[in-house]
């Protein structure tokens, strides 16, 4: 059950125009996202969701507001680029809609990169990457290469890749976008239940309506906020 | 973090193993030849200083005259030993004899064993126990082992010793134990020397070892002040300056090549780098957004830099030794430069430098992945991940390239205007660096004019899109274009050099031999009897003229000069003497010299000017009449007419004839000489034999800058190929979305080939014009001021432009290999993937 006592992600007076265009693309973006809490985030193509994905990551700079993020409550918006990386590779998991499987390193390889990058003692890689494999049902995918899965195989390793650690926030842009109806069901099945067992936040940004129905909560960003 | 740098790292050499393999060899090439240069130097130098030792012994002084020719009076040695700061003075004496008519004299070394034991230990004869040292005293000759192996002889042995026309027979008793394997010598006692070779109230030199309390310097210039001008003494640190700087240009020269060897791997590496992170960039910026820092980002870069400098240096320290090993076995100790003849040292590795040109090989390949590394930190990460390798709008504007590139030129004319730094050309090789630099960064500036005025063009579509593409991203264009620069550039510079220096030793040896034959008597004077012979009147020769040469010591810390003695007018010296510049008259009542290009540099005297020539154990003052070019002695020569010479109190013992055979008799001469060569194992040679051996041993002195320019045109091109397949890479899904709407794939190769080609046209001629202007500089700067070498500008267009014809059929193959693999893709694929 959602916790609202301990937000995971919590974004006030958030605020983002490129130099190049006009007027601002969102602006006094207020919401929160509870541990275990799930929550989809649509709107129409060119809003600027991922814009407000980025922002959240510090992948791109907000002009204004904060971004707290995790149990100890960081403010992305505030910090540095080697903080904000370092924030990331603790709190957040990525899921995207183009995979972004690291072609030359085999799956178990890529499903350990974020406990490198989150220091994790090198003693529990092999067996946290064995069951989040087991999990996410690739057991036996371990040494094969990338280039070898089909789509629906490589955003499993995706989501793996996105809990390994144990982020306090996954974070996914259109996770289903490249996926026939099936697959993407069950693969967002998949996301959902990993993220509700391990009591993280989730940011999910889809076009879906069954992707929205899903989820605990649906956000929608128009011209002018949040709804 | 350690274990995912490792991953990435073995990935990269996974994936790109030609590109990462070449970067490595590139690297383990330049590393190679530095080391491979400092260790046959250092082996010839430790061997030269070696040799010497044996036969000068470890003496804390040497005390003998300026001239050659010249002795230390038997009074003077006296006096010096009766100083109490002098614990021994070893006298000796040395000349050439020649051992049994073989042609090629050996030194004959006098000396007086009881002092000798003191100062030059390995000189001594074997011991053995019947006799002591009785047979030295009685007149025995002992000869090093190698020379008795070289003639075939053992201890016991009976031989004629010959100096001129004068013989005499006698009996080697054994042999010097201490001596190494090149020395060719015999030693006989210092009294039985002086009394066959003279002169008699005189030595060559004393070598003496002071009291362990006396001060050297102190002790040095006191004793100076008191001997007579003719008479020098010099210290064992002279010693070792003068072989240093005997070969320091050459050397500096070689260490340079090896850098431009290092700084081509390193550009390699930054091509290799540079397409590798363009390559990977999603990846990259997925791990940013994972959480890599952005420190690590640059440092991955940065690693996979060194791990190819790593295994590329260390291969090319091993590439070094057996290069080092391979060419004293082949050239010898000076790489065909001649400085130090006729031995082979031994290569000994030392820690320090091995470790020194390891970190080079090292630093040469961060230093490629450097600008890399940064590219890769400061992209933007979103942007990345949704669209590939972002290439930043360039930096500088046009106006401001021009101008960067006006300010280098005029840094680069200003530096080629620089004197020499610590008599070496270091202000010239820096305005090479510059004209490199200003090639390469005027690269945008041609690239972006020919391809945007393509792009305004009408062309077919597929041509158009590729053109289109070079103009509005045009980094990849202009590494690919820089590589070519550089290498084509240092290529051209060096064909141009060795070029006018060529046509240049051309002419000089027109000049310097009129004569059609010439008979030398290798460093021994030519028999008295032959010179007689030739004054009669029953000979085929119409003209003859002798000459006879000796050394100067003007400065004890230089290789000493030259004195020709020559039989030269004294209005008209330009009839023999290839002169640069005016011949200035000389007063009536002076003697004069004329003196070589070389000497007017490094001892900084003019025409007009007085020299102080010692000769004969005075300080004569000579007018200097003039300076004429002279290749073949770069350390300085003198010459002076016979007639001055002899009046100056020097014994004209002629050395060497030109001959001018009467007309149509040239068989008959050679046939009348022929006895006499046999006799006194002279050198007969006619000027075309001599002409084509002198240009035997210049092709044969840059037979190392050969091998590096071949190199330098593969890695350029080898640079041109893979940023090229890199930018075709980076545009395969641009490629395969167009071969989707119905573009022909062959149009579409086509199209990337004739880029590749207009991009390596843009290169060779930015190459062309560097590489005139560095060949300008290496003739008219680094030339005369390493070498004292000055010789005018000789551009052979038909083998510049060969070359960069050949450069460009070879860019087109590389571009077309490109293209190839770009178009080979399938478009299903391509299209599909993400990354
Ligand atoms: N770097 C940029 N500079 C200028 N404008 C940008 C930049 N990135 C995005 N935009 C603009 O911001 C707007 C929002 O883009 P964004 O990618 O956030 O949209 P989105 O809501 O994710 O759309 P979609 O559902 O199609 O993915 C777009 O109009 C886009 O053109
Ligand atoms: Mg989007």
């Amino acid at each position: 059950m959602p916790n609202s006592s301990c937000p995971m992600l919590a974004v006030a007076d958030l605020a983002k125009r490129y130099a190049d265009v006009g007027r601002p693309l969102f602006s006094g973006i207020d919401f929160a996202v509870a541990a275990g809490e799930i929550v989809a985030l649509v709107g129409e193509s060119g809003i600027g969701k991922s814009t407000l994905l980025n922002c959240i990551a510090g992948l791109e700079t907000a002009d204004c507001g904060s971004v707290h993020i995790g149990p100890h409550a960081l403010d992305m918006v505030r910090l540095d680029e080697a903080a904000r990386a370092a924030l990331r590779a603790r709190n957040i998991g990525f899921v995207f809609q183009a995979f972004h499987v690291l072609p030359t390193l085999t799956v178990a390889q890529n499903i350990i990169v974020p406990l490198l990058l989150a220091r994790v003692p090198s003693g529990e890689h092999a067996t946290r990457t064995q069951a989040l494999l087991e999990r996410v049902g690739l057991a036996g995918f371990a040494d094969r290469w990338p280039a070898s899965l089909s789509g629906g195989e490589l955003q499993r390793v995706a989501i793996a890749r996105a809990l390994v650690h144990r982020p306090a926030l996954i974070l996914a842009d259109e996770p289903t976008g490249n996926l026939d109806p099936r697959t993407a069901s069950d693969v967002l099945s998949l996301l959902l239940e990993r993220v509700r067992e391990q009591r993280a936040g989730a940011l999910i940004v889809t076009h879906s309506q069954h992707v929205a129905q899903c989820c605990d909560r649906v956000l929608t960003l128009t011209a002018n906020g949040l709804a | 973090m350690n274990t995912l740098a490792w991953w990435l790292i073995r990935a990269q050499f996974r994936t790109r193993r030609t590109a990462t393999l070449l970067s490595m060899l590139a690297i383990a090439l330049g590393v190679a030849l530095g080391y491979a240069i400092h260790l046959i130097n250092d082996a010839a130098l430790a061997d030269f200083g070696r040799a010497m030792k044996t036969v000068q012994g470890d003496p804390d002084a040497v005390v003998g005259a300026r001239d050659s020719a010249g002795g230390v009076p038997v009074a003077t040695i006296n006096a010096i030993a009766s100083d109490p700061a002098v614990l021994v003075v070893a006298p000796v004496i040395e000349t050439r004899v020649r051992v049994n008519s073989v042609r090629t004299p050996v030194r004959l070394i006098g000396l007086d064993v009881f002092s000798a034991a003191a100062v030059m230990p390995w000189l001594l004869p074997r011991q053995d126990d019947r006799s002591t040292t009785g047979g030295i005293l009685d007149g025995d000759v002992y000869a090093s082992p190698s020379l008795l192996a070289k003639l075939g002889l053992q201890a016991g042995a009976t031989v004629t010793l010959a100096r001129g026309d004068r013989e005499w027979l006698t009996k080697i008793a054994g042999d010097l134990p201490a001596t190494g394997p090149d020395d060719l010598l015999l030693v006989a006692d210092i009294a039985w020397v002086q009394e066959r070779f003279g002169p008699n109230e005189a030595v060559g030199e004393g070598r003496v070892r002071l009291a362990p309390e006396v001060d050297l310097a102190t002790w040095r210039t006191a004793l100076q002040a008191r001997l007579p001008p003719g008479l020098l003494v010099r210290a064992a640190e002279d010693d070792r300056t003068r072989v240093s700087n005997l070969s320091r240009a050459y050397r500096v020269n070689l260490n340079v090549l090896a850098l431009v060897a290092l700084l081509t791997g390193a550009f390699l590496v930054f091509a290799t780098q540079l397409t590798a992170i363009a390559q990977r960039s999603t990846q990259f910026a997925l791990l940013g957004v994972l959480g890599l820092s952005p420190r690590m980002r640059l440092l991955q870069v940065l690693l996979e830099g060194l791990a190819i400098g790593i295994p590329g240096a260390v291969v090319g320290l091993g590439l070094g030794y057996a290069l080092a090993f391979a060419f004293t076995q082949i050239l010898g100790g000076d790489l065909g430069g001649g400085y130090f003849s006729g031995s082979t040292p031994s290569i000994v590795p030392q820690p320090a430098p091995l470790l020194g040109f390891l970190a080079l090989g090292c630093v040469a390949s961060l230093a490629g992945a450097l600008y890399p590394a940064y590219l890769n930190r400061v992209q933007p990460l979103a942007q990345a991940l949704k669209t590939g390798f972002a290439q930043s709008r360039a930096a500088f504007s046009a106006r401001s390239r021009w101008l960067l590139a006006a300010l280098l030129a005029l840094a680069a004319f200003v530096l080629a205007q620089m004197p020499p730094l610590f008599e070496l050309p270091l202000a010239g090789y820096a305005a090479i660096a510059l004209v490199l630099m200003i090639g390469v960064s005027s690269a945008p500036l041609f690239t972006r004019a020919l391809f945007g005025w393509l792009a305004k063009r009408r062309l077919p579509a597929a041509q158009q899109i590729a053109i289109q593409n070079v103009a509005q991203a045009p980094l990849m264009a202009q590494v690919a274009a820089s590589g070519l620069i550089i290498s084509f550039a240092l290529t051209a510079s060096m064909v141009i050099m060795v070029a006018s220096f060529r046509v240049a030793v051309d002419h000089w040896l027109d000049h310097v031999l009129p004569a059609p034959l010439y008979l030398r008597g290798k460093a021994t004077p030519l028999p008295q009897e032959l010179l007689d012979a030739l004054a009669g009147t029953q000979t085929p020769f119409a003209r003859i003229e002798r000459s006879a040469q000796e050394t100067l010591v003007i400065d004890p810390q230089r290789p000493s000069v030259a004195l020709l003695v020559r039989e030269l007018e004294r209005d008209n010296p330009a009839a023999r003497l290839p002169f640069t510049g005016p011949v200035v008259a000389p007063p009536a009542d002076m003697p004069v010299v004329w003196i070589s290009e070389p000497m007017h540099e490094i001892y900084r005297i003019a025409p007009g000017q007085t020299l102080r020539l010692p000769l004969r154990g005075h300080d004569v003052e000579v007018f200097v009449g003039g300076v004429w070019r002279d290749y073949s002695r770069q350390f300085g020569a003198v010459a002076i007419g016979r007639d001055d010479f002899v009046r100056l109190g020097g014994r004209f013992a002629p050395s060497e004839l030109a001959l001018w055979p009467l007309p149509g008799q040239e068989r008959l001469a050679s046939d009348w000489l022929a006895p006499w060569t046999d006799r006194y194992g002279l050198e007969l040679a006619d000027s075309l034999e001599i002409r084509q051996l002198s240009l035997s041993i210049f092709d044969k002195s840059f037979a190392v800058t050969y091998a590096l320019e071949a190199a330098a045109m593969l890695i350029g091109l080898f640079g041109l190929a893979v940023t090229l397949a890199a930018s075709v890479w980076l545009r395969a899904r641009e490629l395969a979305t167009l071969g989707a709407l119905g573009f022909d794939r062959r149009m579409l190769g086509r199209a990337v080939m004739v880029e590749g080609a207009l991009i390596a046209l843009v290169g060779l001629l930015i190459g062309l014009a560097c590489g005139v202007a560095i060949g300008g500089i290496l003739t008219h700067v680094i030339n005369p001021q390493a070498f004292h070498w000055r010789m005018a500008l000789t551009i052979p267009w038909p083998a510049v432009i060969a070359g960069a014809l050949l450069t460009l059929a070879a860019a087109i193959v590389a571009s077309r290999y490109a293209a190839r693999q770009a178009t080979r893709l399938p478009v299903a694929r391509v299209l599909a993937s993400a990354d």
